[in-house]
């Protein structure tokens, strides 16, 4: 039998094990109270019993603005910060299914760089959850999309390893780990797509009314796990150079579907049907797959209490 | 020099040859490209567009007006309207900018081989059209009957006037210019703004079976003249739009050109009218 079971008592000698390999970062507690992904830099920070960070992990990939490019003495060059290795303890399957997207859109040809430095330095450890009300998973999901993966049991962690970098996570673990079962292996479910294909279009009854009371202000698109649109700007320097920076954009935004003398998104209802088509049913070269992981944040961070799952809902359900 | 592993959002560093005004507020930059950029330039399709940089103000999607030259200079038709633009118009000749493309997609020129082209341009559309028209000219036997309806508000706006008008004398090219409106008549008056267009092919008799529309304008154009022209018979398989959206990478990443669930900046700039039936954001 292997050794793969991890006792509570030694979890905090195995995160001293996990610093070998990169500036060790997990969920914590802000001082307002915020669940987040920040450097652990005491285990007692830890707050493995979290539902959901209020900013998804993404934010290790795509920071919110980084200097894409750098212009200086008549020519552009790469502006990305060299990335330091990263691990991430106790990410949650709908992290790593948002993560697993992510990869197919910034990893595909071409190949973007600084997210391609950055995801090659990052080591993932995924950590089973109890879902909440908010939460609209597949029930029991355990993602492969980590190197390790933690099995909460009584007392303690079942791991399992999805990854050469998981394998070798565990040898260096080996004096900390005892023989154990090996977790049952539990495959995430597909998630679930709109039923009703009368959504695509702004005349559905469903958008009108989302639409009569979204207030545009974009927060369940930055708290989205697989939402990376951007906006480019560039800045010039006093000695004649210049930065180009991207940073995270928003399609609730008005401005997003502008262009000279017009706008293809003009109204509430036109975005939001515009993010949920492209959430649920993708955008060239990734369309049918739906990027929506189920963690829940948009429902929780709707001022105005705007519950996607009614768009899974049988159209039957639906009030016309 | 080409440089090694080239991503393509690093943009190639180009020089600003020549400028000349064609409005009072769009002018007709030629740029020199560096070398490494011109393999890549060269596979331009009329229809795609480059990334043009202005150093300390941004990108922007231009479509060329005119295929690459023989060596390797590139023609881009501004119009002073935005931030970056701006800075463009000020910069003078040996002015450093930087280039990357050519993205997206072209006119389908094989498949257009044999058959008669009506182009038909609003405004600063002539831009994009031009390189196409441009390509059917100097190809001339390999196409039909070409045919460009040009609209432009009022006479002073009216883009490369001379220029088609000769290549027009030529016997080349079927050439329809138009105005909104006329200065010189009543005071104020004058008709729809897009009016006139559709009301000249109202009245153009074509082989609408077999011809290709190349349509590129503002966007109210577009609604009209998909409509006419699938009156006229003519297929919305071979009715292709070139459009305009705000394309920040150029890459399929950034999100900002989307269109129901299609890209413009990959999937497009040129797309068939059929292929847009049932996105409402269109057009």
């Amino acid at each position: 039998m292997e050794k793969t079971f991890l006792k509570t008592s030694r979890l905090n000698q195995f995160l001293e094990t996990l610093r070998l390999f990169g500036e060790l970062h997990g969920p914590t507690v802000s001082e307002s109270g915020v669940h987040r992904f920040s450097q652990l830099h005491d285990p007692a920070e830890l707050q493995l019993d979290y539902r959901r960070t209020q900013i998804p992990p993404k934010k290790y990939l795509l920071p919110f603005r980084e200097e894409i490019l750098h212009y200086a003495s008549g020519s552009y060059s790469e502006g990305y910060a060299g990335a330091g290795d990263l691990v991430l303890f106790g990410v949650h399957s709908c992290d790593l299914e948002g993560i697993a997207y992510l990869d197919r859109v910034f990893l595909a040809e071409p190949v973007d760089t600084g997210y391609a430095t950055r995801r090659s330095r990052l080591t993932l450890i995924g950590i089973s959850c109890e879902p909440d009300d908010f939460c609209f998973c597949t029930e029991g999901m355990e993602s492969s999309s980590c190197d390790l993966f933690l099995d909460a049991v009584a007392d303690g962690f079942r791991l399992s390893s999805h990854s050469a970098r998981g394998t070798a996570l565990l040898t260096a673990a080996e004096q900390l780990l005892e023989e154990g079962p090996p977790p049952a292996p539990r495959p995430s479910g597909p998630r679930l797509l709109p039923q009703d294909p009368q959504l695509r279009f702004s005349e559905h009854p469903l958008w009108r009314r989302f639409a009569s009371t979204c207030v545009s202000c974009g927060a369940c698109s930055v708290c989205c796990p697989t939402c990376y649109c951007f906006d480019v700007r560039e800045y010039p320097s006093l000695s004649g150079g210049g930065t180009r920076i991207r940073e995270w954009d928003n399609c609730l935004f008005a401005s997003h579907g502008e262009v000279a003398g017009a706008n293809f998104r003009p109204d509430r209802l036109d975005r939001l049907r515009y993010r949920f088509l492209h959430k649920y049913c993708g955008f060239t070269p990734l369309q049918g797959i739906t990027s929506c992981v189920g963690c829940g944040r948009c429902k929780e961070v709707c001022p105005v209490g705007i519950d996607l799952r009614e768009l899974t809902a049988p159209p039957e359900r639906e009030e016309r | 020099m080409k440089k090694a592993q080239h991503t393509p959002h690093i943009p190639f560093a180009a020089r600003l040859l020549e400028r000349r005004d064609l409005s009072e507020d769009t002018t007709l930059f030629r740029i020199a490209p560096e070398e490494g950029a011109l393999a890549e330039l060269s596979s331009f399709v009329p229809g795609q567009f480059v990334q043009l940089s202005v150093p300390g103000a941004g990108e922007i999607p231009i479509s060329p007006a005119d295929l690459p030259a023989p060596d390797g200079t590139l023609e881009l038709c501004v119009r002073r309207v935005g931030h970056v633009t701006e800075l463009l118009h000020k910069q003078q000749t040996g002015a450093r900018l930087g280039i990357r493309g050519p993205f997206g997609s072209g006119f389908p020129l094989r498949e257009m081989a044999g058959r008669p082209v009506l182009l038909l341009a609003g405004g600063l559309g002539i831009a994009p059209l031009r390189s196409l028209l441009m390509h059917l000219l100097r190809q001339r036997s390999s196409y039909g009957e070409v045919t460009l309806m040009y609209g432009a508000k009022q006479p002073r706006l009216m883009l490369f006037r001379e220029e088609l008008t000769a290549l027009a004398a030529t016997g080349g090219l079927r050439l329809y210019l138009t105005v909104d409106f006329a200065p010189e008549t009543s005071e104020g008056e004058y008709s729809c703004a897009i009016g006139l267009l559709p009301d000249l092919l109202k009245g153009f008799r074509f082989d609408a079976v077999n011809t290709y529309a190349a349509v590129c304008g503002p966007p109210p154009l577009y609604r009209c003249l998909v409509t006419d022209l699938e009156r006229a018979g003519v297929a919305a398989e071979r009715i292709l739009l070139s459009l305009e959206r705000r394309m920040r990478c150029g890459i399929g990443r950034c999100c900002h050109c989307a269109l129901g669930q299609k890209l413009c900046c990959v999937d497009g700039p040129v797309f068939r009218a059929s292929e847009l039936k049932g996105i409402p954001e269109a057009l």
